[in-house]
């Protein structure tokens, strides 16, 4: 049984070996998932200081997932591309592991990396700034971690194939960073938005993690809450994957129509 | 007379063709994400942010600041790619093969993006009459021009020094934006610079945006150009000071790169 698991995951697991080997000490990969979550982290616990010590673990979770929201965007978003860029993306078109596992692999590691940003920016907290930090419900935040990391893959699986098969969508990538860190509610609540842009961070799993997370660890949230979040970034996952397998297998039947799989 | 057409020619064609070069691949869609639409999200998170911290009174601290802040977009990002542009792009030894004066040249890459700069500081502004209340009845809208005009022109002294680092390193997107998320937090756009610790106070102060933004700050509650003129002042001086050092840079590398045939080196 065991075996037959590790059988099926084992491609996932060795892509993500293999992309964390690749982008460790990429400079890019570097600043996003790590100085720049640091850098709003500082910021943030500089504007919100006088709502006193409880505020920082709200902004070490919330400064944590803007570093998860950019990595998806930016470094999962680009996961086919960057095959496309190096030559390799036909070789890995031709293995009989199908495409999508392996880019599933490759954001699990970049997902995982990203969660550097939460240990970094906890560690500022506790060390530069002093607040004393704890987690209200350590093991309902660790499966609320472990969900959110599941609904960003996910959701990442989706993310990649739109940047491919469409270029002018990928064109506001730039500009899909800041709407999401506001939607999702990472650093203030949505309630301080118009009502009309609450539909709108109901659709967004960003927004269903920030939840779970932000009530775990703050324990600002009944359970009734926090199980009515998980149910939803599992019903986002599932969605989400659903709609990554079709959209896959449209980008590899167009690419092969067209002969574009090497192209941009 | 004639030296005077020359370089006046070679400027604005250096002008002229940097910015094509650098924008050729873009499209109008491309153009409006990411200086329209990344702009009004930045403002929009930051002023909630701070609105979050400090109460809805005090939203106007953080328009103003991040809307003089979008200067940066073009200032260092713009002003990098079009320097180290030459250097992806193989063009790097012919210009420093030509007797083209390199003064003229250095600055002639900046100057578009100065008018670039302005424009989006001017769409950060709309943005925050549009969406956010921002009152500018009271401002002095010429002198305000005029604080853009200054503080672009700072921001992008500042990115012809961090061009000229983009000769020497591979890294220098890494370093440009560690750079912008810095000027977020000391430039006073977010924090008030009196609150800073004595030492970030006193970097705070080296920094282009900086008295800037503090002068627009004062123009939209009321004050007068004369108020503010020590501060554009001083803005201008950083400017100066970043550009000239941005400036001995590029010569610098220019004779290294010569001396040790390392021009091609990308």
């Amino acid at each position: 049984m065991l075996k037959s698991v590790w059988t099926s995951w084992r491609p996932v697991f060795t892509v993500a070996e293999m992309t964390l080997r690749q982008t460790v000490m990429d400079s890019f990969i570097i600043f996003t998932v790590l100085v720049q979550p640091l850098l709003i982290a500082v910021m943030a616990l500089w504007m919100l200081r006088d709502k006193g010590s409880d505020i920082a673990v709200f902004v070490v979770v919330g400064s944590g997932m803007t570093g998860l929201w950019s990595s998806l965007l930016f470094v999962c978003g680009n996961s086919i591309n960057v095959e496309r860029w190096s030559g390799t993306l036909e070789t890995l078109v031709g293995l009989p592991t199908p495409l999508e596992v392996i880019v599933f692999g490759k954001n699990l590691a970049n997902v995982f990396q990203s969660l550097v940003s939460m240990v970094a920016s906890y560690m500022l907290a506790a060390f530069l700034f002093g607040y004393p930090l704890h987690l209200a419900q350590p093991l309902l935040f660790g499966v609320s971690l472990v969900l959110t990391v599941l609904a960003f893959i996910s959701f990442g699986l989706i993310v990649a194939p739109i940047f491919v098969m469409n270029p002018s969508v990928q064109q506001w990538q730039n500009a899909m960073e800041f709407p999401v860190y506001i939607l999702s509610g990472f650093l203030f609540p949505i309630a301080l938005l118009p009502g009309w842009t609450t539909p709108l961070s109901y659709l967004l799993p960003p927004y269903w993690a920030a939840r779970a997370l932000h009530a775990t660890s703050s324990g600002g949230g009944s359970l009734q809450e926090v199980l009515f979040a998980w149910g939803m970034l599992l019903l986002f996952s599932l969605i989400d994957l659903l709609i990554a397998s079709r959209l896959f297998k449209l980008m590899l039947v167009k690419a092969r129509i067209d002969a574009t799989l090497n192209m941009e | 007379m004639q030296k005077l057409s020359v370089n006046l020619r070679l400027f604005w064609q250096g002008t002229l063709l940097s910015y094509i070069a650098l924008f050729a691949w873009l499209r109008p869609v491309a153009y409006a994400a990411s200086k329209i639409v990344m702009p009004l999200a930045q403002i929009l998170f930051f002023t909630f942010l701070g609105t979050y911290a400090t109460g809805r009174g005090n939203a106007s601290f953080y328009i103003i600041g991040n809307s003089v802040q979008i200067a940066a977009v073009s200032g260092i990002y713009g002003v990098t790619m079009s320097i180290g542009g030459d250097r992806w792009n193989g063009t790097l030894p012919y210009l420093f093969g030509t007797p083209a004066n390199r003064l003229v040249m250095f600055i002639g890459r900046a100057f578009i993006h100065v008018i670039d700069g302005m424009l989006g500081v001017i769409i950060g502004f709309v943005w925050g009459v549009l969406l956010l209340g921002l009152d500018l009845s009271h401002t002095n809208l010429p002198a305000l021009g005029l604080t853009i005009l200054v503080t672009t022109f700072s921001t992008s002294g500042l990115g012809l020094l961090m061009g000229c680092l983009s000769l020497i390193t591979l890294n220098v997107m890494f370093i440009n934006n560690a750079v912008y998320f810095a000027l977020l937090i000391l430039s006073g756009a977010n924090i008030p610079v009196d609150t800073l610790p004595g030492w970030l106070r006193l970097l705070s102060q080296g920094l282009p945006l900086t008295r800037g933004i503090a002068a627009a700050r004062a123009l939209i509650a009321g004050a007068s150009l004369s108020d503010v003129a020590p501060l554009l002042l001083g803005e201008l001086v950083i400017g100066l000071v970043y550009v000239l050092l941005g400036y001995r840079m590029f010569r610098w590398f220019e004779h290294q790169a010569k001396q040790r045939g390392s021009l091609e080196t990308v």
